[in-house]
């Protein structure tokens, strides 16, 4: 019997409606990430990348009775708001292209945040700032912990937000457009830094359209006019 | 990752500590929350001050007529009461009365001594014949009298250079409470204070007389209309008086119109005194004159009444018209008494009695409460439209937060705590700002009815000239938001600092011709207390529907378009 995949979209069709019109993104995606892998999917503007990932993090729902996601073999769609808030916090680290850090908290609070939503009594937010330093130096940001966002460079942002997206130790990290907003140097750094915690065993599904950064992956899936051709196995 | 903590779909409870956090960093970081807070500060200290200063006029109006006529009046009709020291044994014998005193209340025509040549003026006053040491114990009739020697050498020294009183002997006072002029051994009257046009009103409530006109030991004529039992107006009669002191007892209507003659001299004039009662059923003798088969008592109009500390206005009210009653009823059955008590006496406490006065001032009062009370709709719409743009401009930070776990309800927190604490924050310095405001308010007043110091006209006219510098340097910058800043602190400043230098000072109640030498200056912590509520409340239904647009923003729409 093969191994259940860790998180799975299952003919997954979504559709954007303006008004009485409807743009249909997905159109019957199947795609299956498994326990460490990184898998990367490739794509052009527009292919809908973006909309596969909002999905699989549980962000938004596909279309009704059209295709479900799954999380260790049980779907979302069948879950209230309140279960996917937790899988959001708990089982998923979103990474973003523009960094999406909130300008008012330092780089310390950004990081902090996601620990910050479910249960953080005093004793547990003494251990957690712990682990969010000990996070923000190991990707070399310990000088920077006051600071805020508009102070650090494009690079360092990104750190800041791959250590956001592992303070709740994630059993999936979504990347977008992680170093599309980058320069090669910079972005090269970051990919390292992935697939250091990939080593580590951090399963990782990051969308791309540069096929060097998608490279880097340990699988590749392209999505095309909505659907998911074969994986191709690196 | 092997050790991740998977909840997978029981959710635990979700924490309040990164609203928190958020909102607090969204309240430290911004000028727009210090301008809420700002604005519900003013609205909440706008209505305490009002409410508190119109609140105490009430309570000094209060004050002042409990002081002038006692807890509890019986009327009679023009007929007046017979038997009144009886009555008034009774009543002074019972547990809950501290003081009762007797008084005769008409109307009458005072020709006062003005102006020179035998032409003089009259004025319509009403006539209140009193005994002045048991009136003593009932109102504040002694405390009232105006005219009085200074008690000592530093005492005089605080009065005006002009002022009569450094000068007076010290008897004035004494003849007052007695209404009789000592020097001639007269009755004598007492004048409310604004019964002549003499008495010149200062900014500091004392008087100076005007014309040439210190009423004290001038002489008046009072003219009263004696009227019959049976309403029948008889001769009218005159008497001159001296003036013997002059009485203010804080209420203008009262100290406008009201004079005090000697109980005695009202029965008198009146006809109300002990008189001897004629047969006229039996023939006249040959002189004409009918059989004397007794004597009538003299009569009163009106009882005042004063209530022993913890009895009530209206218990006393009780009281007092039962034994009224059991009086009458006695005297009634009492064949050898030759008048009875009128049946249809009035028992009033001083509030029904008064209630011409101080119904209005309530009145007015409460339409002030519910007036500014409607600024409270002003601060929702101002916490709402500000927070509608924060709401706005926040749009990604709710998708960054929704992506990170949080919920719905936790992001409509965020919003709604930020409007608890601006409406919180808002109404304690709206309070300070009352209290400092309301404390300060006799000393603000002054200060807005003098001139302005010369270190203040100065210290504006150089804030006004710096702004004007600044003016010029952004100016010359061509950027236009400090332009216009500085433009708008030029003009401000400058109309501030021709304002001084222009003002002459304006009193707003000015106590030569409003009644009370002071604005009333406690805060009301009641009405306080309810602004303060208010100011919150407001503030948190006008952080609500934006609250509740950022928990209906879709996360994903607000990463992608936010």
């Amino acid at each position: 019997m093969a191994e259940q995949p860790l998180l799975q979209a299952c003919r997954v069709h979504k559709t954007y409606r303006f008004g009485a019109h409807g743009v249909e993104v997905l159109r019957g995606v199947d795609l299956a990430v498994h326990s460490g892998e990184w898998l990367a999917v490739l794509g052009s503007s527009g292919s809908g990348k973006s909309t596969l990932m909002h999905l699989l993090g549980g962000l938004d729902r596909p279309d009704a009775g059209k295709g479900e996601i799954r999380f260790r073999g049980e779907p979302l769609s069948l879950q209230p708001g309140s279960a996917l808030d937790t899988y959001r916090n708990r089982d998923i680290g979103f990474v973003f292209q523009f960094y999406h850090l909130l300008p008012e908290l330092s780089v310390l609070e950004n990081t902090l945040l996601p620990a910050l939503v479910f249960g953080a009594r005093a004793k547990r937010r003494t251990a957690l700032r712990r682990d969010a330093e000990a996070l923000l130096g190991a990707f070399g940001l310990d000088h920077r912990l006051t600071h805020r966002p508009s102070q650090l460079s494009g690079g360092e942002r990104q750190r800041v937000a791959i250590a956001r997206a592992l303070i709740n130790r994630p059993a999936v990290l979504l990347a977008d457009e992680p170093t599309g907003n980058l320069d090669a140097t910079t972005g090269a750094g970051i990919l390292d830094l992935l697939a250091e915690r990939h080593k580590q065993g951090l399963t990782i599904v990051m969308v791309t359209h540069d096929r060097e950064v998608a490279a880097r992956a340990t699988r590749q899936v392209h999505l095309t006019n909505g659907t998911s051709d074969s994986a191709a196995a690196q | 990752m092997e050790d991740h903590h998977s909840t997978a779909f029981h959710p635990p409870v979700e924490s309040t500590v990164y609203a928190s956090l958020v909102s607090n960093r969204y309240l430290t970081s911004r000028l727009i929350p210090v301008i809420a807070v700002a604005a519900v500060a003013l609205c909440v200290a706008l209505v305490i001050t009002v409410v508190s200063v119109m609140s105490g006029f009430l309570d000094m109006l209060k004050a002042s007529g409990r002081s002038i006529v006692g807890d509890v009046i019986v009327s009679s009709g023009i007929g007046g009461m017979p038997y009144s020291d009886e009555l008034l044994a009774e009543l002074r014998a019972l547990p809950e009365v501290a003081g009762a005193t007797p008084l005769i209340d008409t109307i009458g025509l005072l020709r006062m001594p003005y102006p020179a040549g035998p032409q003089k003026e009259t004025a319509h006053v009403q006539v209140w014949a009193i005994d002045p040491a048991s009136l003593t114990g009932v109102t504040d009739f002694a405390e009232d009298l105006y005219w009085r020697a200074p008690k000592d050498a530093a005492t005089a020294d605080a009065l005006a250079p002009d002022d009569p009183r450094r000068s007076l002997d010290p008897a004035i006072l004494e003849d007052g409470k007695r209404l009789v002029q000592s020097s001639t051994n007269t009755p004598g009257i007492a004048l409310g204070m604004h019964v002549s046009v003499g008495n010149a009103r200062q900014r500091d409530g004392s008087y100076l007389p005007r014309y040439g006109w210190f009423m004290p030991g001038l002489e008046v004529t009072l003219t009263v209309v004696p009227v019959s039992g049976k309403g029948k107006i008889a001769e009218p009669r005159e008497q001159i008086f001296p003036v013997v002191n002059e009485v203010q007892t804080g209420l203008f209507e009262v100290d406008r119109n009201r004079v005090y003659i000697p109980l005695a001299e009202g029965q008198r004039l009146l006809r109300l005194d002990e008189a001897p009662l004629y047969d006229l059923t039996a023939d006249p003798d040959a002189s004409g004159n009918y059989p004397v088969i007794g004597r009538t008592p003299a009569r009163v109009t009106k009882l005042l009444l004063r209530a022993k500390p913890g009895c009530s206005a209206d218990a006393l009210r009780d009281r007092v018209q039962a034994t009224y009653d059991a009086f009458a009823d006695r005297i009634e059955a009492d064949r050898l008494r030759t008048a009875s008590m009128p049946r249809f006496v009035q028992v009033l406490t001083w509030e029904q009695q008064l209630r011409d006065l101080i119904i209005p001032v309530e009145k007015e009062r409460e339409m002030m409460r519910v007036l500014f009370s409607l600024i409270y709709l002003v601060c929702a719409g101002l916490i709402l439209s500000i927070f509608w743009a924060i709401v706005v401009e926040k749009t990604r930070d709710i998708g960054i937060l929704r992506s990170v776990g949080a919920s719905r309800t936790g992001v409509m927190w965020i919003f709604l705590r930020y409007g608890l604490i601006i409406g919180t924050l808002g109404s304690a310095l709206g309070v300070v700002l009352a209290w400092g405001i309301v404390t300060n308010v006799n000393p603000i007043h002054e200060a807005i009815g003098s001139d302005a110091p010369l270190a203040i006209r100065i210290t504006a006219w150089g804030l006004a000239s710096a702004c004007a510098v600044g003016l010029c340097v952004t100016a010359l910058r061509r950027k236009f938001l400090p332009t216009l800043l500085w433009t708008l602190g030029t003009i401000v400043l400058s109309a501030a600092a021709l304002g001084l230098t222009l003002h002459h000072g304006t009193l707003i109640w000015d106590p030569s011709i409003y009644y009370f030498t002071l604005v009333p200056d406690k805060v009301d912590w009641w009405a306080a207390g309810t602004t303060a509520v208010g100011g919150v409340l407001f503030s948190v239904i006008g952080s609500a529907i934006p609250a509740a647009k950022a928990a209906d923003i879709d996360p994903v729409e607000a990463l992608r378009y936010g």
